[in-house]
Formats: C-alpha cells, sequence, structure tokens
C-alpha cells in the first residue's frame, strides 16, 4: 500500500532544500557552464558563462544534478581546460579519470554506472577521439634510420610509421 | 525541438522519394520514431525543472538511410542520436502521443509517467531530484497505477 500523501510530503521537504541549493551560486555558475558548452540542456532560464569551474563545485553541484557527474570524468580527460584545477582528484574520481584515459569502462561514480560514464568520452571534446598515450621505446641505430626514412619516403610522422607498421602486423 | 528535426526529416524524405522516383529505384518507406527518455520529457513540456544530456534516445523503424540524416540533423543541433537508446526499458503499456505527423515521418513522444517511472527504477541515482520534484507537482492517478504495478520503491527517492 502506497502512503501517497506521506511520500508527496516528504518530497515537498527535500525539495525545499534542493530549491534552496539550486540557488547557490556554485550550482548557477557550474550549470550555465555546461549549458554555454553544448553539454547539458535545460528547459528553464539559466545565466550563461565561460568561467572555468572549481572541480569542488561541480561535484557539490553534481548532488543536486547527477548528470554532472556522469559527464565530468570524460571532460576532465578530454576538456581539462573547462576547470581550474583537475589534481588531485578525490580518492573516488581518480581511478574513473584512469581508465577512462585507457578507454576502459571504469567503475561506478557515485550512483552513476561506468557505462555511462564511459560513452562520454568519444562524444565530448573532439568527437570519436580517444585520449592518446606517451610511450618510450628504445630504438638503435638502424631502427632510428629505417624509421626516419620511412616517415620522409611515406610523408607522414614516425608515429603514424610505427601505427601502419603496427596494423599490418595485426 | 523533436518536432522541427522531424519536419526537417520529412521535407528531406519528401525530396529524396521524388529523386529515388525519378532515377526508377525504390522509395523510402514512411517511419514511425518514439521519442523516450530526458529529450522526450523536454518535448513534453513536464512542470520541473530538466537538465539533459546530448543524448536522445528513440526507438524507430526507420531505414538506415533515414536513421543517418536524423543523426545529422540532430547532431546540427548539437544533440546526438544515442545508438542503444532503442535498448532502454519502458513499461509493455507505455502510451504514445503524435507530436508530428508528416508525409513520411511520424513522431511520437512517450507518456512522461512511463519515462518517469523506466527512470525511476533503472537510474534511480541519476534520477533521484527529478522523481522527487515530480512528486510535489502532482501525479497523476497514472503514474501512480504504474509505480504500484512495477513495485517502484518511492521512498528512496524522498
Amino acid at each position: 500500500m502506497i502512503d501517497y500523501q506521506g511520500l508527496v510530503a516528504r518530497a515537498k521537504r527535500k525539495m525545499r532544500v534542493v530549491r534552496a541549493r539550486r540557488g547557490d551560486a556554485r550550482y548557477v555558475t557550474v550549470m550555465g557552464r555546461f549549458v554555454r558548452e553544448g553539454l547539458l540542456i535545460v528547459n528553464h532560464p539559466l545565466p550563461l558563462n565561460d568561467e572555468p569551474l572549481a572541480l569542488d563545485d561541480v561535484l557539490w553541484a553534481g548532488e543536486l544534478e547527477p548528470r554532472l557527474l556522469e559527464l565530468l570524468p570524460a571532460l576532465i580527460v578530454k576538456r581539462p581546460g573547462l576547470f581550474t584545477n583537475v589534481a588531485p582528484l578525490p580518492p573516488d574520481l581518480a581511478p574513473v579519470v584512469a581508465e577512462l584515459r585507457r578507454d576502459r569502462e571504469p567503475p561506478a561514480f557515485r550512483g552513476i554506472p561506468g557505462r555511462d560514464i564511459h560513452r562520454w568520452l568519444t562524444r565530448v571534446g573532439r568527437r570519436g577521439k580517444v585520449p592518446a598515450r606517451l610511450k618510450s621505446f628504445r630504438f638503435t641505430p638502424e631502427d632510428q634510420r629505417l624509421l626516419e626514412h620511412l616517415a620522409a619516403k611515406l610523408e607522414v610522422t614516425e608515429t603514424e610509421v610505427l601505427r601502419r607498421g603496427l596494423r599490418a602486423l595485426v | 525541438m523533436l518536432r522541427e528535426v522531424a519536419e526537417q526529416l520529412d521535407r528531406w524524405m519528401i525530396d529524396e522519394n521524388l529523386r529515388l522516383a525519378d532515377d526508377g529505384l525504390l522509395r523510402l518507406k514512411p517511419c514511425t520514431i518514439r521519442a523516450l527518455g530526458q529529450a522526450a520529457l523536454l518535448e513534453l513540456g513536464l512542470p520541473v525543472e530538466l537538465a539533459a544530456t546530448q543524448d536522445v534516445d528513440v526507438r524507430a523503424d526507420y531505414e538506415d538511410a533515414v536513421r543517418r540524416r536524423f543523426a545529422e540533423l540532430l547532431r546540427a543541433r548539437g544533440l546526438e542520436l544515442d545508438p542503444l537508446g532503442h535498448e532502454i526499458w519502458m513499461p509493455s503499456e507505455t502510451r504514445y502521443t503524435s507530436a508530428f505527423q508528416g508525409k513520411f515521418v511520424a513522431l511520437m513522444l512517450a507518456e512522461p509517467e512511463a519515462i518517469l517511472v523506466s527512470k525511476a527504477l533503472k537510474a534511480p541515482a541519476k534520477n533521484r531530484v527529478l522523481i522527487a520534484e515530480y512528486l510535489t507537482v502532482g501525479p497523476t492517478p497514472r503514474f501512480w497505477q504504474l509505480a504500484k504495478k512495477y513495485r517502484l520503491d518511492l521512498e528512496v527517492f524522498t
């Protein structure tokens, strides 16, 4: 048996708190920036802005609008310039971002499933791109000469020569 | 916004079908697009504060060429057709209302009560404020009926 009146009364009490927090400058600033960037669409008037956002403010606002938390890890990886600081990350966010940097499905973050977080990696920032990783190798002088020769011959970068070589071996 | 996109898609299909007929090729079949999720809620004008990502979730019976054109039209408006949108669970008795009827394109919107029940059941963390706010604006008997049928624990949202 659903206690309709009790539920509505409790929801009203909760929403009084939520509405007061929605008036907070942190929420307004964060939402205004996400909407301006086209990351979120809202059905109510909101002052837009292009200020860099404090990570703590996004996490705070995310308690009211969890879609901010869904987008946040991918934005840290692909568009760190949106934020005033992306380090240090809170202990529950750091492993999420680390997995995303490897283009792997991260663990859930504050109730948002990892699958929902992962799908934004290719959709925010440069569309379709995933972050590249820096790797170091030791080449013999002969390897280096060969790499430079192929890059010049094919008119591509040395990285591109390696990429093509890898794919040829698959 | 979805209505305008559906209208544009319909115009494109009219032109495309004229061209295909001239070339003696098979014409594109009429289609029905059923909008689900947050995009449908925005279109329905629910009296709660909504925020949506760029994703548009639909179930549609269109051909691939039409799907690609639909995705392009959405992208031009900063929206993204979710490739997995059709996998969204919706109550089996969900009703749809017509939002646009063109010559080749019909746009239907899922009823808000069914969308909210789907969200509350499948993604409670992401929709906790939305459901709480909806409870304050006067849920319809239809919402209570669906909530009861699907044993939705509304206590977690309050």
